[in-house]
């Protein structure tokens, strides 16, 4: 390969400078010792983040986080693996609708789907509950779900059913020793997508959050609007955080099987 | 040890006829393979066999008891696929022991009857190996051992041999013939390599347009095609163009185009007395004759202790001739002649 000239590589510096700089500017002023926001910051310490501990709203809405977007991931994964096998036996027209329906709430605008999904949550009584963010999570992360596991399923040799089923394997048994082991790196980088879309989603968990039930960007929204203090940095440090170890989790798994 | 009876066994995908109502009884222990050229519905019937496919109408019995409409897993079958078809995440043993976990036995006996078969397959030693570590020899023999570990009524293989090198290919199909003999198995194989079929097959069916168009054993199917497309799918074969002048049902008087002129041969069922048909000669039986036809030696193929020879009889009109060697004349011209027991009239198929 040729040496790139020294001006591509000073564009692609700058690119890649404006795409991290906006992201990484919050993490410093986490650490930040005064009480407003200002980069760089002129000294250190923890103290917002013991602020941060201390304040049971903002605990508990990490903790809301945290269990809607581990239930909402479950659950998409679970119904995409089911998806994506299922779009694979369908014909090739059959398996275009089916895959344009499961994409359709990544391409449709959230705020119409917010529109909708307060409308049926008020109906049904879910609005400001667990239950009701995390159905409407599943259904935002169902997309990415079906897409990842899909490239999975797509890859696994359909033979290799048959040769299981012509070894007297039943179906389940069939999903558990061959389709699952080897669409596993899929399943897992799906969980961690359908993790990060919920635990980074702000417009549905606004019209979906109630005074008690309110997940950590939520939290984050309504404190920017009263004050501008570094605690709501801490609160985007530890998103950013869970969002790389996300990331790592799933290039580990699909390197293991590789 | 189990005999596999089909019975009227039709295959329609839509509109296209797969396989066309036939019947095909594998005896207990035979080896019998089906040959024919792709879209011929070889796979179609093996498939129909195993389960994967289901017939559109007829029926298949193992032992005289109907498994028509059996799944995969409640036939007890081997099934041996183009390309393997291993499980790329289990090693050698996990693969081969895959039949016997799914049919609960007992570890100690697993890990017994794995040994054993790796054994028979000259894979001793190779049961932690990872499949990917493997070469395409090794792993064609994992594939059948994970098909006869399980001791199927049938045994399947499915063009098992094509993405091995010619030498390979040989050799893994004398060892199959062997291991048959050995241990006789009820095997239906399906290949388009007529050596293969030759080399391992007790009987083959040739196959064509979802047709059985012929049955039996290679020397028969070789000696006595029942048309021209067994004569050239089995051999090299001299097919001289003309029209039958009469027939008695047993020996035909042919009027062939050309120089050749009248012949007289064995009668085939399907020719009629002035429809089209050729006469056909295999090269082995154009032999050097005092006082024959006269013709150019136009070609010279050196095969080892085999010489081929392209003749032209004067008017443009070709035949091989396959001599041994040392049989072979020196000079440009030769003057060839056959027996009568050695030409068969056939109905022409194109």
């Amino acid at each position: 390969m040729t040496q790139a000239p020294i001006w591509s590589k000073g564009f692609a510096a700058i690119v890649g400078l404006a795409l991290v700089v906006p992201i990484l500017a919050v993490v410093p002023v986490a650490f930040s010792e005064r009480s407003f926001v200002r980069l760089p910051p002129e000294s250190y310490s923890l103290r917002w983040w013991n602020a941060f501990l201390a304040d049971a709203s903002w605990r508990n809405a990490l903790i809301t986080s945290l269990q809607v977007a581990t239930l909402s991931s479950i659950l998409a994964v679970a119904t995409g693996t089911a998806a994506a096998l299922g779009i694979q036996k369908l014909g090739p027209s059959g398996r275009k609708i089916a895959t344009g329906l499961f994409l359709g709430p990544a391409v449709a605008p959230v705020i119409v789907l917010a529109v909708g999904l307060y409308a049926l949550a008020r109906a049904s009584g879910l609005v400001g509950s667990v239950t009701g963010l995390v159905i409407a999570h599943t259904m935002l992360a169902l997309p990415y779900a079906v897409l990842n596991i899909g490239v999975s399923v797509a890859a696994v040799d359909p033979r290799l059913a048959m040769a299981a089923a012509g070894l007297g394997a039943g179906n389940w048994r069939i999903f558990r020793t061959i389709t699952l082991p080897l669409i596993l790196p899929g399943v897992v980088g799906g969980a961690v997508f359908a993790f990060v879309t919920s635990f980074d989603e702000v417009v549905l968990a606004i019209f979906l959050s109630g005074p008690r039930v309110k997940t950590l960007p939520v939290r984050i929204w309504e404190e920017i609007r009263v004050e501008y203090t570094p605690v709501v940095a801490v609160a985007a440090t530890i998103m950013i955080a869970l969002a790389l170890l996300g990331a790592a989790a799933s290039r580990l798994v699909s390197r293991r099987d590789q | 040890m189990r005999g596999v009876a089909f019975s009227r066994i039709a295959k329609q995908f839509g509109q296209f006829h797969a396989i066309l109502p036939l019947d095909l009884t594998v005896a207990p222990g035979e080896f019998v393979s089906l040959l024919g050229p792709s879209g011929s519905g070889k796979t179609t019937l093996l498939n129909i066999c195993a389960g994967f496919e289901t017939p559109s109408s007829g029926t298949l019995a193992l032992d005289g008891t109907d498994i028509t409409s059996l799944s995969p897993r409640q036939r007890n079958i081997g099934m041996v696929f183009q390309n393997y078809a291993l499980f790329p995440h289990m090693s050698v043993f996990e693969n081969v022991a895959y039949g016997l976990c799914v049919r609960g036995i007992a570890e100690a006996d697993i890990a017994r009857r794995v040994e054993t078969v790796l054994a028979t397959v000259r894979l001793d030693g190779f049961g932690a190996r990872r499949i990917t570590s493997l070469s395409g020899g090794q792993q064609q023999r994992v594939a059948l051992a994970r098909a006869i570990v399980i001791e199927p009524d049938i045994l399947l293989m499915d063009e098992p041999l094509g993405a091995l090198d010619k030498q390979l290919r040989k050799d893994v199909q004398i060892e199959i013939r062997r291991m048959h003999l050995k241990q006789p198995r009820t095997t239906l194989y399906v290949t388009h390599d007529q050596e293969e079929a030759l080399v391992m097959s007790d009987r083959i069916a040739v196959m064509r347009a979802g047709r059985i168009v012929q049955i039996g054993t290679a020397q028969n199917l070789y000696s006595r095609p029942v048309d021209t497309f067994v004569a050239r799918f089995l051999g090299e074969s001299n097919l001289i163009p003309g029209r039958v002048a009469a027939t008695d049902g047993k020996s035909a008087r042919f009027e062939a185009t050309g120089i050749v002129g009248p012949l007289t041969g064995r009668a085939t069922p399907g020719i009629a007395v002035g429809g089209p048909a050729a006469a056909m000669i295999r090269p082995e039986h154009v032999r050097p004759t005092a006082g024959g036809r006269k013709a150019q030696i136009v070609e010279r193929v050196f095969l080892g202790e085999i010489v081929a020879l392209r003749l032209d009889l004067g008017d443009g009109t070709e035949l091989w001739s396959r001599l041994f060697s040392s049989d072979a004349p020196a000079g440009e011209t030769i003057e060839v002649g056959w027996s009568e027991d050695n030409v068969s009239i056939l109905p022409e198929t194109t």
